[in-house]
């Protein structure tokens, strides 16, 4: 079944005619073509597929399009605010926070939303925020580190 | 050269800003135009003839292109055995093994065509334990392995379905136990782990009719040895195929092989000139794809009183899984090592790779050596415990130096064995009882030390340009994979053109414009196409230099370079841009290249009685890792709380890089010791195909790491650089299994160290103590 919706993404309006049960994830990738937001599993437990839905970071490929008129939707497209890398973007530069970089989209998505919960976490805080992103390159140290970099970053304004 | 500029310093990863704005494509991103979605049916039985296919349902779909079975596909591949069809012929050897496949408008069609193939299949016996597949009476799973095309090194072993048996004989074993004051006779076993990196497996594949061209795009950590098989099976001229990589979401030894490549290349056979892409999801990556090797291993050592070794003889079943795969050159270079960094005077080896109707194994970083290591670096401590020996001056005594003759007939140097040991150790403390004081908590401490070969020999090429604008571009054959490689490789360009880093850029990898690399695999990269890619920037340097000597008047040897200029040595202030120079010299479009080839020279072959050859690696790489853990009794959890991981890179091209490394390794060594697992029935069917049922190592639970880099050079290394990717997780469950053993008191010999493993180990110690 298909179904109008409109949504905004990285702060565009968009309208179109979907399948409902098309996967946010297949939309993005598949349908409107940016593949920056990754597939690492398709059932939840990878988190590859992060992005931001209303603000808050969900599975891309557990979120159905039907769900989506009105939603407001981030990915890592829209994470870079105009020409410069947004601040866990440039922590994840400096600190060698990717390595193959596949999980990294999902990585940066996450990390921003607990940033903008909580700016100034703990290493426990930051590690709890990520045990659902799963990495196989990194070990994920630089990666805390990173997000620590950039919490400071944000702060330092 | 004057001093080093940017090699050994922590530079930030070239590639970095393209990955953190998810603007890099991978393979499993691609998308071509007019493409096909492409669909394969796996074989739900582990060992079965196929009766009959029937796929007229199927092509009557609306919407499907293509339709095509093992019928279509008469051709088989592997590296070393060429035993695997692009599509099942005549019978299936696991569950998973790829049936049929289907090319459609969209990926939904493709799905329900899929669904629509009818298959009669007639069962067989099914063989899940190598070491009963080998027993006399089995049915081969292979019966017409003899008439398969193979590899020259290849041994066939005396009993059915031993694809490979490696022999290493040194010394006489038997009068070594006999001489010997202390025996200990132990088997140890490792089960099967898959690479699970995080972008699944696909690959896309257009075949032009007119022009005979067949293009396979994917992320192949090794598109020339594709290459080279596709040409192989086909038949087909290799001018008429290319490969072109996409990024790659790491590998870990999965993306060497071929896996979606052959089936999409079957059905772009039938699509009319259209592109076809094949892609696997994570669950079918698990069941379909490739597994590290089970491996049962039989060790037995002889010691003398003060610890010296004396003999060592040791048993190895690879568990091969349904097809060859790697696992003659793993069972060949896992095996050999697997005595341990060493001096032993009699050593016998026998590994098996055997036949099983499972997923196929094949590489999987480190290469066979962290299934020795579980075994004999664990042995090593038993031994010691026995003999009331410190583990560390067990080790000291016969550990390999500078020098060293090795039980396989080669004398080493540049080892840095013995500062690993002393640094991994240190760092934790090792011998210093643990402050830490929790009821029901046992804390103890172990560590483990490991020996790598590379793949020898093989050869890398390079090209060089250096265009009018002052730009660099380096032509390399090595795959990032994640590693790295491309940040090491401009920094060698660099510092051999003395231009800026974000002067260099790596062209993408394509084999129609790259010149021949042997493979991103083996640790090898940093080594081989490093002195290459230093050669071809040398040769490009040289040439600059040769046309700016008329134009600053001076003689080539009284010029230098840096900062991206050529100036005479006494007149530094008139200085050219070495692109001014390009540019004067060939106009303002003009390009200098620069080339340059290494081949690592090997001695003589290994011999395939005794395993002894004088040069069987390029180079060795040296580690020690030791870690400090936490052991609940009443849960069997173990806690890793601190990991040092000591490492002989030779040189450190990129400190920053070396400690990623390590510490990813470490992780993934960590995952294989305690949480991961492939679980399959004795049915072959796979139990845990998916991210939540086979574990992986998250954020949470991981140890304080200290990453340690030695630096014992290797003189033919570019600046002295050996490799480092794949013993990152080597030694890692060893030093774990040790540091149980040294809290609890109980040896557990079987992988992973799961909770309910580790607390019936502890259960049965406590009533075999009562």
């Amino acid at each position: 079944m298909n179904k109008q919706i409109e949504f905004t993404l990285n702060g565009k309006s968009v309208s179109r005619e979907v399948p409902t049960h098309r996967l946010l994830l297949d939309l993005l990738r598949d349908e409107i073509g940016m593949t920056g937001t990754k597939e690492g599993c398709g059932t939840g437990d990878c988190g590859a597929c992060t992005v931001l839905l209303d603000g808050k970071p969900v599975n891309s490929c557990l979120v159905l399009s039907g769900e989506l008129d009105g939603a407001d939707i981030v990915t890592i497209e829209g994470l870079r605010i105009g020409p410069e890398l947004h601040p866990v973007q440039q922590a994840f530069v400096q600190d060698g926070g990717a390595q193959c970089g596949y999980c990294t989209p999902g990585m940066l998505m996450m990390s921003k939303a607990l940033l903008d919960e909580n700016p100034n976490p703990t290493d426990e805080e930051i590690r709890y925020a990520l045990s659902g992103n799963l990495c196989r390159c990194t070990g994920y140290a630089k990666i805390v580190e990173a997000v620590k970099d950039a919490a400071t970053i944000i702060r330092n304004g | 050269m004057a001093e080093l500029t940017v090699i050994g310093k922590p530079v930030t990863r070239v590639d970095a800003n393209e990955k953190v704005t998810g603007q890099i494509i991978y393979g499993y991103d691609l998308a071509l135009p007019n493409m096909l979605y492409g669909k394969t049916l796996f074989s739900p039985k582990a060992h079965a003839k196929i009766k009959k296919i029937d796929t007229t349902k199927a092509k009557a779909l609306p919407g499907v292109v293509a339709v095509v079975t093992g019928a279509d596909a008469p051709w088989t591949h592997g590296e070393a055995v060429k035993d695997k069809p692009f599509l099942a012929q005549g019978k299936v050897r696991y569950i998973g093994e790829p049936v049929a496949a289907v090319a459609a408008e969209d990926e939904d069609i493709a799905q329900a065509a899929v669904k629509l193939i009818k298959v009669e299949y007639e069962d067989l016996p099914v063989y899940i334990d190598p070491e009963e597949a080998c027993k006399p009476g089995c049915m081969e799973i292979h019966e017409d392995y003899d008439s398969y095309r193979k590899a020259n090194f290849m041994v066939r072993g005396a009993a059915p379905n031993i694809a490979e048996h490696f022999k290493l004989r040194t010394g006489d074993v038997a009068k070594g136990f006999a001489e010997s004051d202390l025996v200990l006779d132990e088997k140890y076993f490792v089960p099967i782990i898959q690479h699970a990196a995080m972008e699944p497996h696909s690959a896309h594949a257009q075949w032009d009719k007119n022009s005979g061209r067949l293009t396979i795009w994917v992320a192949n950590d090794a598109p020339f040895r594709a290459l080279h098989e596709i040409s192989e099976a086909l038949g087909m001229e290799k001018e008429k195929i290319r490969f072109i990589n996409p990024a790659q979401g790491g590998g870990f030894g999965s993306k060497g092989g071929l896996k979606c490549e052959p089936i999409a290349v079957a059905l772009a056979f039938h699509t009319n000139g259209r592109p076809v892409r094949v892609k696997f999801n994570r669950e079918e990556t698990f069941i379909s794809t490739l597994t590290r090797h089970a491996a049962t291993v039989y060790s037995k050592t002889g010691v003398k009183k003060d610890g010296t070794l004396v003999a060592r003889e040791m048993t190895i079943y690879w568990d091969a899984g349904a097809y060859a795969e790697k696992s003659p050159t793993v069972c060949i270079r896992g095996s050999l090592p697997a005595p341990g960094p060493y001096r032993i005077p009699h050593v016998k080896v026998d590994g098996y790779a055997v036949y099983t109707n499972k997923p196929v194994a094949g590489s999987y970083r480190g290469y066979g050596i962290p299934q020795g290591a579980w075994a004999g670096e664990q042995q090593m401590d038993e031994l010691a415990r026995k003999l009331g020996i410190d583990p560390i001056d067990i080790r000291m005594k016969n550990i390999f130096v500078e020098g060293d003759m090795s039980y396989w007939g080669e004398q080493l140097h540049a080892v840095g064995l013995k500062e690993t040991l002393i640094k991994a150790t240190e760092a934790i403390e090792y011998g210093k009882r643990s402050s830490i004081n929790k009821p029901g908590v046992k804390i103890g401490k172990g560590f483990a030390c490991i020996q790598k070969p590379t793949r020898s020999p093989t050869t890398s090429n390079a090209g060089v340009t250096v265009n009018a604008q002052g730009e660099v571009t380096v032509f390399a054959g090595t795959v990032e994979i994640g590693q790295g490689c491309n940040t090491i490789l401009s920094q060698v360009a660099a510092e051999e053109l003395r231009v800026p880093m974000n002067k260099v850029r790596i062209h993408q990898l394509d084999t129609d414009v790259i010149p021949y690399d042997a493979s991103t695999t083996s640790s090898r990269s940093t080594y081989h196409m490093g002195n290459a890619v230093r050669g071809a920037s040398i040769h490009a340097r040289e040439q600059i230099m040769e046309a700016a000597a008329p134009m600053l008047e001076v003689g080539t040897r009284d010029l230098s370079v840096a900062d991206g200029k050529v100036f005479a040595k006494d007149q530094p202030q008139q200085a050219l841009p070495i692109g001014e120079v390009v540019k004067r010299k060939l106009g303002i479009n003009g390009i200098v290249r620069g080339d340059a080839s290494y081949t690592y020279e090997i001695g003589k072959d290994l011999d395939l009685e005794t395993g002894h050859s004088d040069h069987a690696s390029a180079f060795y790489m040296y580690a020690t890792q030791a870690a400090e853990v936490a052991v609940d009794e009443e849960s069997g959890r173990i806690r890793v709380l601190r990991m040092s991981a000591a490492h002989d890179v030779g040189k450190a091209i990129n400190p920053l890089n070396c400690a990623a490394q390590i510490e990813g390794g470490v992780v993934m060594g960590i995952g294989s010791a305690i949480h991961e697992e492939l679980v399959i029935d004795n049915t072959g069917k796979v139990r845990n195909p998916s991210f939540l049922d086979y574990h992986l190592v998250t954020s949470l639970d991981c140890p304080e790491m200290i990453p340690i880099i030695v630096e014992c050079a290797e003189p033919e290394g570019p600046y002295g650089a050996k490799g480092l990717g794949e013993p990152g997780l080597a030694p890692t469950p060893a030093a774990i299994g040790n540091a149980v053993a040294d809290a609890t008191g109980v040896r557990i010999y079987d992988l992973p160290l799961k909770p309910e493993n580790v607390f019936w180990a502890l259960q049965k110690n406590k009533k075999s103590a009562a």
